[in-house]
């Protein structure tokens, strides 16, 4: 059996001690695609926010590649786990390829020059993803679509065993949703990448995510393959919908 | 195009350094005393006569040093801030931190007179960095609770005001025979300045500086935002408290020895970042201090000689200039998002 690339055990997660979401048991392995479902306020940001390092976790632990988290230094988390989150940066004067390159970061020395083999894997990350032709435009200066994929790229860049997204597909409009999903699908089976993201939309859950953990009411409340869990009947008790409705979103 | 870049970089880096030069010769040569160039150059090498000697070597030497040192000083501690706080038109001055490090400088110049002790230039920086220290803290607590950037701005020039009319107030009924002295550091200005400051403003800025540099990679991390600094590796508490106290020296140590000085610190990174079209940290830095150093000298040549011999103090000369580019910048600023 293969080491999960990311795995928690009892993880309680919350802020300032007091409890939102409790007994968190998930795993990605390399390749896998883990959606986070849940309405608003059940947890996922809190979820991402911790499994990135960003909170601490009230109670139990998370490990990365088999080590527990904490036994990890700064950059040796950097260089496992990359992200791309819902904050969206407005880096002044910033072309596409210097975004990019800040992938770089856990690699570089201390003062961040980057060697040609380091140059050569930023214009790599920009060609996997299908951004190269955006690579001298100012990042401030390119639709949302283009950022989530730069963005991505960047996150590429990093090299990382695991992805974590929160919300990728929020702004981007339907055509957008998809691209990024397949992107998404691709790059986690050519980079062996394990890919845990929270999002919205069931319908892209269900056709790109291995696998679904639903929150709700302080517990995940089912977690499973993502078409045997997401039934027209549970999507409708998870968002407390009117019996009928989640025809609309599945 | 990396190569284009590069070769922009370079071009640009030179150019200053060449404006600098050129700034640091006629500050030198051009004054309320008319001295040739061959006086000058004389005066310098320790020929000529006394009175020349003295005005170059005691007088003009120390302060274009000064102006070029802690107009860059001034420059990259606005840089560091406007990354800190995710906003170009923060500042040292807009944000109160200048007021603040004036004010307690001026109560700890008026209880030395009062007492007769000779405040020392280290003492004066000590003094400066307390209260820098002390207008940031106020600064960060609202940052804490205003998350809007304008109420931020608003809030810093508020407690730049009530500093400032403390000072004031302090600077009224202090001792007369004080009182000139005092009144025209307040209103800020690179005039009497010795050796003895030049060199202990020198080695704090120095420092800074070298520190500051070394701080450019996680700064650059940071120019992304919080969440994706920490995903990076930048340990973010160490590196914000880190920053904030770079930046509260360099602002202290140009308070401390030239007083309040206006708009060089968000005027000249924005100028030299539309110069180099980057705002890459590992660049800017170096380039915000020449920049500085080149605004400062400039605008410090002009309020010596343009009414000579009656001085301008040195932030009248750097608000005109310097205000307008603000001003440029947020219109531009404005139209970009509207794209």
């Amino acid at each position: 059996m293969k080491t999960a690339s990311i795995r928690t055990r009892d993880l309680t997660i919350g802020y300032e001690g007091r409890a939102v979401v409790e007994n968190i048991e998930l795993q990605a392995y390399p390749g896998q695609i883990i959606s986070v479902l849940g309405p608003n306020g059940a947890g996922k940001t809190t979820l991402i926010r911790t499994l990135m390092g960003q909170l601490p976790p009230i109670r139990g632990r998370i490990e990365l590649g088999g080590t527990q988290f904490s036994d990890l230094s700064d950059r040796q988390v950097a260089s496992m786990m990359a992200v791309v989150l819902t904050e969206k940066p407005e880096p002044e004067l910033m072309r596409c390829r210097e975004l990019v390159a800040l992938g770089r970061y856990p690699y570089t020395g201390r003062l961040g020059l980057l060697s040609a083999g380091d140059w050569q894997k930023v214009e790599d990350a920009m060609a996997l993803v299908g951004v190269s032709e955006l690579a001298d435009r100012d990042f401030d200066r390119i639709s949302d679509g283009q950022r989530q994929r730069v963005l991505l790229a960047r996150a590429i860049c990093q090299e990382p065993e695991v992805l974590i997204l929160d919300e990728p597909t929020s702004y981007l409009d339907l055509k957008h949703k998809l691209e990024f999903m397949q992107l998404l699908r691709r790059l986690s089976q050519e980079r062996e990448l394990a890919v845990l993201m929270s999002l919205h939309e069931l319908t892209l859950a269900r056709t790109f995510s291995d696998e679904v953990v639903c929150l709700r009411d302080g517990r995940v409340d089912r977690s499973g393959p993502a078409g045997e869990v997401l039934s027209e009947t549970y999507v409708e008790q998870l968002f407390d919908l009117s019996p009928g409705s989640a025809k609309m979103f599945l | 195009m990396e190569r284009k870049q590069r070769k922009r970089y370079i071009v640009c880096f030179c150019a200053l350094a060449a404006l600098l030069l050129l700034l640091l010769f006629l500050n030198t040569v051009v004054g309320s005393t008319r001295l040739g160039a061959a006086a000058v150059f004389d005066a310098l090498l320790g020929r000529g006569d006394e009175a020349a000697r003295s005005i170059v070597r005691n007088i003009r030497l120390p302060r274009l040093l000064a102006a070029a040192l802690l107009g860059g000083a001034l420059s990259v501690a606005g840089f560091q801030l406007q990354t800190f706080f995710a906003n170009p038109i923060a500042g040292p001055f807009v944000l109160g931190i200048s007021s603040g490090a004036k004010l307690v400088v001026a109560l700890t110049m008026i209880y030395c007179m009062a007492h007769g002790i000779l405040l020392h230039s280290v003492g004066m920086i000590a003094a400066a960095f307390i209260g820098a220290m002390l207008s940031m803290g106020v600064v960060l607590l609202a940052s804490g609770k205003l998350r809007s950037m304008a109420l931020l701005i608003v809030c810093g020039v508020m407690i730049g005001y009530i500093c400032t009319a403390v000072t004031d107030i302090v600077v009224t009924f202090a001792d007369d025979s004080n009182i000139v002295n005092l009144h025209n550091w307040s209103l800020g200005s690179f005039s009497g300045m010795s050796w003895g400051s030049l060199r202990a403003a020198a080695i704090t800025v120095l420092i800074a500086l070298v520190f500051s540099f070394l701080l450019s990679k996680p700064m650059s991390a940071y120019q992304l935002g919080e969440g994706y600094a920490h995903s990076m590796g930048v340990n973010i508490r160490r590196f914000r408290m880190a920053l904030i106290l770079l930046s509260s020296v360099l602002a202290a140590t140009v308070t401390a020895f030239a007083g309040p000085i206006s708009f060089v610190g968000i005027a000249v990174p924005h100028l030299v970042k539309s110069l180099f079209r980057s705002s890459r940290p590992i660049l800017m830095l170096p380039a915000c201090f020449l920049g500085g150093g080149v605004f400062c000298l400039f605008c410090d040549l002009i309020a010596r000689t343009l009414f000579a011999p009656t001085e301008l103090s040195i932030s009248s000369v750097t608000a005109v200039f310097g205000a307008p580019v603000v001003i440029w910048m947020l219109l531009t600023r404005r139209s970009r998002r509207a794209q």
